[in-house]
């Protein structure tokens, strides 16, 4: 049953209108930062409001504005919002983590003491906005709205800091954004109508279902190929890493939670609603989209084991996650789809935790590298718990709520009969735990001077052969900032020195000791050349590194042991930084062990049952 | 009272006695141009408002004859004008945007009753090319448009300017003589040069003819010179080389009138003879006319937003990205008259290009505006020196930026509409590579128009070049005194003295560039009243 | 149809022809400033002779009708167009020679290429 209802223009209008209140009170920083949080707390209202007549099979439909007659005919297309357990689902969660992250934000932007917050704020109310615009659409066409106006509203966030990188990792995500909405989807979109006289959610998959397959098939993949930038479908998800410059309240909520989870949401309606998994199946086309999924998660958590970044590590992570989502939709089947979409809320919780953490290390220490994080357990106790339990819930480990989202997805594989994407899962698994449990086991079994060596961030592509660096309890040959670690300091040019093999550097066996046939003017040049590239190495910032950035680490201690001592120790009693960010830390932390005991009384399995019930299969 | 097919008449005769009531006043007391010329626009307002009404809410397309010759046999004898759906909406458009640079001009001048005067002319011109149904007078009134324009982009007396008004003037007239030719063929083709006529001969249903004359050589190669002479008007690629540097050396507040308003009335020329001359038939009869027209809108789409990519002063991004917007407009009436689109094709490409027309308008004028407004308060000429001004002048940068997210096709805007209209339109009509190029459209104006917020909001201020050296070169572009019927030496004292102070933009700009904005975007939610309006058009174009 | 007759003929187009393709060349290849605006003119001109040449009515009388009678009446509308457009043409040489002297005040030079170099160095 359809109930005729302002709440889902009310739950989008009124983050919209905080960005005037926000704007306004420019002056006033803590009445403009109280606009956000009762802005965030007025849309869960209104939202959570929703919820029980949704999980009993209603749904909210607010007027809808006709947007574009088609002339001669009487099709009007509309802008219009309607309220169903999918909608509801994907709003739930944005306002629910909002709310968290407004506090957070206020806590990390004030640490930091950032410039041009109001814009920063105003920009956050205008995204949630525009997210729970995308996750209210009733149609194609608002929903490309909304996705644009998204686009446009976080940009702001993106560049934030002004500085050359963040303005090309600006530059890089208008551009993939804007061509993946107003090129790919719009396309999509367009193509839709053409062939199926509307564009509204639900309508369409049986005009889709009988029109021409070519063509049929081109909308599909445009659809899914402009919601898969913003969910990060490989290979147009290299938008993301570079967005990590962004402060990590924006990297947290929206490039883990509302912006990524759009592109998702997207594809989830394009599977669910739009073409309906039979028509999927008939077209044969989620198979391709399930293979892109599964190279994705592979793929991005191999590079995953390379960043040092811990940013970056998590947006690669992030990567891999939104994939199972991608995966569970596209393999069709009911228990893959529950899966899928259970994984939404499931890896917001936790990567959001994972985020703040990042956050607020960055804040109370400065520090964003994982090479330098050993033994920081001792001084932010709490966080690295949080973190913790949020790496374990992704790895898949039982009562966090990865567990459970995973879970139905291995069955659902399976049910389908692809069993292989159950392998890619369950090795995806594996590797989760790769590049995870070093973090935690280096933050709280290690210190910084008597850490284990991290082959994986230092060494080259292919690995190493022969015998491994001597000495290796000196620190990684990375953090070469000049600070000059007193043991490490005599073991360094140990390690380099045996650090052949490098082929950027050219600094083979056979430079370092040339073969007789060549004269030996040329022998010496040759000589002289691998032991200035040899030097050159070990003075040079780490370029053999691909992925991770070279950093200048400026240290100022702030408590900051890293690779000048030992970190100072905090007790677990919550003085390790402000209590603005280590709140919303712990509550999120604990949302995601509750989504992962009981989700279903933590009403998002429901939905996603009753999402399930009505899809056509 | 009178009769409403007077309007069109009033439309055209006011501004052109008022231009020679400016000129006279002129030589009595100076600084009275602007007020004639604020008079005259608001009575043109009040007409247009009149005309409007008629045509909209009842009586359809407004005729009138000139001279009252009649119709013996049928046959048109003088000269009629004819406002229908299309012609009253382009006509709103120039009223509006002429009281929107009245405003600005006000301040940035050039000011002067010689240079109202040829304001009022160029207003006068505008109105007839939009109102005729003649096709040789469409040839006169699209001369007098190029004469007040060449006349005005040379008005601040500047050198570069004169240079850049002379380019433009040869390039204008070989076009608009390569129009009058095809004119002529016509016109020996089948012996009138009534719009309605000819449309009637052309399809052979004329006394006179037999036959359809589609496939005439005389008539092919008419449409051929007449499309080349109005694609010079609309600065198509490659026909637009005239355009950078007429737009870049003219005063700004010219500027921004002759980019709303001219190129607007080259494509509305084409347009209107297309759809109403030689109608979508003719097209189906030579396809090779409607495929070159699609091709070469699509490469101007193509080149116009690469060229822009490329360029560092503002305004001359402004025109190269006009090409480019024209472009679409031209492919949309390219699809819609294509053999190829089906009737409902046709007539979402008809109303997206009215739309997308309408609102460039709207938009690249609001731009010009926001141009001159950052280089008097800041001396911003080139993209650098915008760096910071989100800042420093908030309220004109805001309005730029949604002006050039509009640009892009950002929903909800007007921009956004009109692209929608014409990537439906040709999705429908099933001619995939001009629809990719109007997708890919939003990623080439992302290119250049992207580049503005970075700058204005992204950019520190230190990091613009100083600012000094360009004030002066900023403000000297605005010419202040200068005017053919002052003495010289004003003029140079005044831009000497201008030089050391940003004279900052006054309200009226202001005013205009936030209107505009906000036009941009209401405008976006029109769809409703757009399609209605261009219905009774739509249907009769589309038979 | 031969050369000859071609000529014989329908000299008026041929010439209508030369006119417009000179008129072209001169504007597009001179680098007089004043040149360029001759040849315009003179494709201009090449235009008008062929509106009149079309118009033409072998043993037509003008459109005056005087009572007697009278042949095949010569259309008097080609002839206004014609007008009308020599009027056109006469203004816009007028303010293309008003801009060419304004710019020859500044620059000194009526040669493009000399008023290209001169421009670039400022």
């Amino acid at each position: 049953m359809v109930e005729q209802s302002l709440r889902p223009l009310a739950a989008v209008l009124v983050s919209a209108v905080a960005i005037a209140l926000i704007v306004a009170s420019y002056r006033h920083p803590n009445v403009r930062d109280s606009w956000s949080v009762a802005a965030a707390v007025a849309k869960f209202g209104i939202v959570a409001s929703m919820v029980p007549g949704v999980l009993g099979g209603e749904s909210y439909r607010a007027p809808a504005l006709a947007f574009a007659p088609i002339p001669g005919s009487d099709v009007t297309l509309t802008l219009a919002l309607e309220a169903d357990a999918l909608g509801v689902l994907f709003a739930l969660l944005a306002s629910l983590l909002w709310i968290f992250t407004s506090f957070y934000a206020v806590g990390y932007m004030r640490g930091l003491d950032e410039h041009a917050q109001t814009r920063f704020f105003a920009s956050f109310a205008a995204s949630l906005s525009a997210a729970v615009g995308i996750a209210f659409a009733a149609n194609l066409v608002t929903i490309f709205l909304f996705y644009e106006l998204l686009s446009v509203a976080t940009y702001p966030l993106v560049a934030h800091d002004e500085d050359g990188e963040a303005r090309a990792a600006g530059r890089k995500y208008l551009t993939y954004t804007f061509f993946g909405g107003g090129v790919l989807v719009l396309a999509g979109t367009v193509l839709v109508f053409v062939l199926a006289d509307t564009t509204t959610f639900g309508a369409t998959a049986q005009a889709l279902g009988n029109a021409d397959p070519t063509l049929a098939k081109a909308a599909f993949a445009l659809l899914a190929a402009g919601f898969g930038v913003k969910a990060g479908l490989m290979p147009l998800h290299s938008w993301l890493p570079d967005a990590m410059v962004a402060p990590t309240p924006v990297s947290g909520l929206l490039h883990a939670v509302a912006v990524v989870k759009s592109g998702v949401f997207g594809i989830a309606r394009l599977v669910l609603e739009v073409y309906s998994p039979a028509v999927v199946a008939d077209l044969g086309v989620g198979i391709y989209l399930a293979a892109v999924a599964a190279f994705t998660l592979l793929v991005s958590s191999l590079i995953a084991l390379r960043q040092d970044h811990l940013k970056r590590r998590l947006a690669y992570s992030t990567v891999s996650q939104l994939s199972y989502i991608v995966l569970g939709l596209a393999l069709l089947g009911p228990t893959a789809i529950k899966g899928g979409l259970l994984h939404i809320p499931a890896h917001a919780f936790m990567k959001l935790t994972l985020f703040f953490c990042a956050g607020f290390i960055h804040v109370e220490t400065h520090t964003d590298y994982i090479s330098e994080m050993d033994g920081i357990g001792k001084r932010m106790p709490l966080t690295m718990a949080a973190f913790a339990v949020a790496a374990a819930g992704m790895a898949g480990i039982p009562l966090v709520a990865g567990f459970v989202s995973k879970w139905f997805l291995l069955i659902g594989a399976v049910e389908v009969e692809q069993t292989i994407f159950a392998l890619a899962l369950l090795v995806s698994g594996v590797l989760n735990i790769a590049y995870f449990w070093p973090i935690v086991y280096g933050a709280f079994f290690e210190s910084p001077g008597e850490a284990d060596s991290k082959p994986l961030l230092e060494g080259p592509i292919g690995g190493r052969f022969g015998a491994a660096a001597a000495g290796t309890s000196g620190g990684p040959a990375v953090a070469t900032d000049g600070v000059g670690n007193g043991a490490d300091g005599s073991d360094e040019s140990a390690s380099t020195s045996d650090d052949s093999g490098s082929p950027s550097t050219g600094t083979y066996a056979v430079d370092r000791n040339p073969s007789d046939h060549l004269s030996p003017e040329e022998q010496e040049r040759r000589r002289r050349e691998a032991a200035e590239a040899a030097e050159a190495e070990a003075t040079a910032e780490d370029e053999s590194h691909d992925d991770t950035d070279h950093h200048d680490v400026v240290h100022d201690d702030h408590g900051h042991g890293g690779t000048t001592g030992d970190w100072e120790a905090i007790g677990w009693t919550g003085k390790e930084g402000s209590w603005l960010m280590l709140g919303p830390i712990l509550a999120v932390a604990a949302g995601a062990v509750v989504l992962g005991v009981v989700p279903y009384q933590a009403v998002f399995l429901h939905l996603i049952e009753e999402i399930v019930a009505g899809v056509a299969f | 009272m009178s009769d409403v097919s007077l309007a069109p008449v009033g439309l055209i005769v006011l501004p052109l006695i008022a231009a020679a009531v400016a000129l006279a006043a002129g030589v009595a007391r100076e600084r009275t141009g602007w007020a004639i010329a604020v008079a005259t626009l608001l009575a043109e307002g009040g007409l247009a408002a009149w005309l409007a009404n008629a045509v909209y809410r009842g009586r359809g397309e407004i005729l009138h004859e000139l001279g009252d010759y009649g119709r013996p046999e049928e046959f048109a004898v003088g000269i009629e004008l004819v406002a229908d759906e299309l012609s009253a909406i382009v006509v709103l458009l120039i009223v509006v945007v002429s009281l929107g640079v009245l405003a600005v001009a006000r301040s940035t001048g050039p000011r002067g009753n010689a240079f109202f005067g040829a304001f009022l002319l160029l207003n006068g011109g505008l109105m007839g090319v939009v109102l005729t149904g003649d096709v040789f007078n469409l040839f006169v009134f699209l001369e007098i448009v190029g004469l007040a324009t060449y006349a005005l982009v040379a008005s601040d007396r500047r050198p570069d300017a004169a240079v850049a008004a002379l380019k433009y003037l040869i390039v204008g007239t070989t076009g608009a003589s390569l129009y009058l030719l095809g004119v002529g063929y016509l016109f020996m083709a089948t012996g009138t040069l009534n719009m309605a006529d000819l449309a009637a001969a052309l399809a052979g249903n004329a006394a006179f003819v037999d036959g359809p004359l589609y496939t005439n050589t005389l008539v092919v190669a008419g449409f051929a010179f007449i499309a080349v002479g109005l694609f010079v008007k609309a600065a198509i690629y490659p026909l637009h080389a005239w355009q950078p540097d007429a737009y870049a050396e003219a005063p700004d507040a010219v500027t921004a009138y002759i980019s709303a308003l001219v190129s607007t009335a080259g494509a509305y020329a084409f347009a209107r003879i297309a759809f109403d001359v030689f109608t979508p038939a003719f097209f189906e009869a030579v396809p090779a006319a409607a495929w070159a027209v699609v091709t070469l809108a699509s490469v101007s789409v193509v080149a116009g937003s690469t060229l822009a990519v490329t360029q560092t002063r503002i305004k001359r991004v402004f025109a190269y990205s006009s090409v480019s917007q024209f472009g679409l407009v031209v492919a949309a009436v390219g699809i819609a008259v294509h053999p190829a689109a089906s009737p409902d094709a046709a007539r979402l490409a008809i109303v997206g290009a009215v739309v997308h027309l309408i609102g460039h308008g709207v938009i690249k004028g609001g731009l010009f505006v926001a141009a001159a407004g950052l280089a008097r308060t800041a001396g911003a000429r080139t993209l650098d020196e915008l760096s910071g001004l989100g800042r420093e002048a908030p309220f004109q940068s805001g309005a730029m930026a949604v002006l050039a997210l509009s640009l892009v096709g950002v929903p909800p805007t007007v921009g956004f509409l009109g692209k929608f209209y014409i990537a439906l339109g040709a999705v429908e009509a099933g001619i995939w590579p001009v629809a990719a190029v109007i997708l890919l459209s939003t990623v080439l104006t992302l290119a250049y128009a992207a580049r503005f917020l970075e700058r204005l909001y992204f950019t520190p201020r230190s990091a613009a070049p100083s600012a000094g050296a360009d004030a002066a070169a900023g403000v000297a572009a605005d010419g202040g005194e200068n005017t053919a019927a002052d003495g010289g030496d004003a003029g140079v004292d005044a831009v000497e003295q201008d030089v050391a102070d940003a004279p900052g933009a006054s309200l009226g700009l202001k005013l205009a560039l936030v209107g505009a904005a906000l036009l941009a975007v209401v405008l976006g939610f029109a769809g409703v009243e757009f399609a209605d309006a261009l219905e009774p058009f739509v249907t009769e174009v589309v038979r | 149809m031969t050369l000859i007759d071609l000529l014989a003929t329908r000299y008026a187009y041929v010439l209508f022809a030369l006119l417009v393709g000179t008129g072209l060349y001169m504007v597009v290849s001179s680098p007089n400033l004043v040149k360029k605006v001759i040849g315009l003119n003179l494709f201009q001109t090449g235009l008008f002779l062929f509106f009149i040449a079309s118009a033409y009515v072998e043993g037509g009388s003008t459109a005056v009708i005087h009572g007697e009678g009278g042949g095949p009446y010569v259309s008097p509308l080609p002839q206004v167009l014609v007008l009308t457009a020599i009027v056109v043409g006469v203004a816009l040489t007028a303010v293309a020679l008003a801009l060419i002297v304004r710019i020859y005040s500044e620059y000194g030079t009526l040669r493009e290429d000399v008023l290209r170099e001169v421009r670039a160095d400022e």
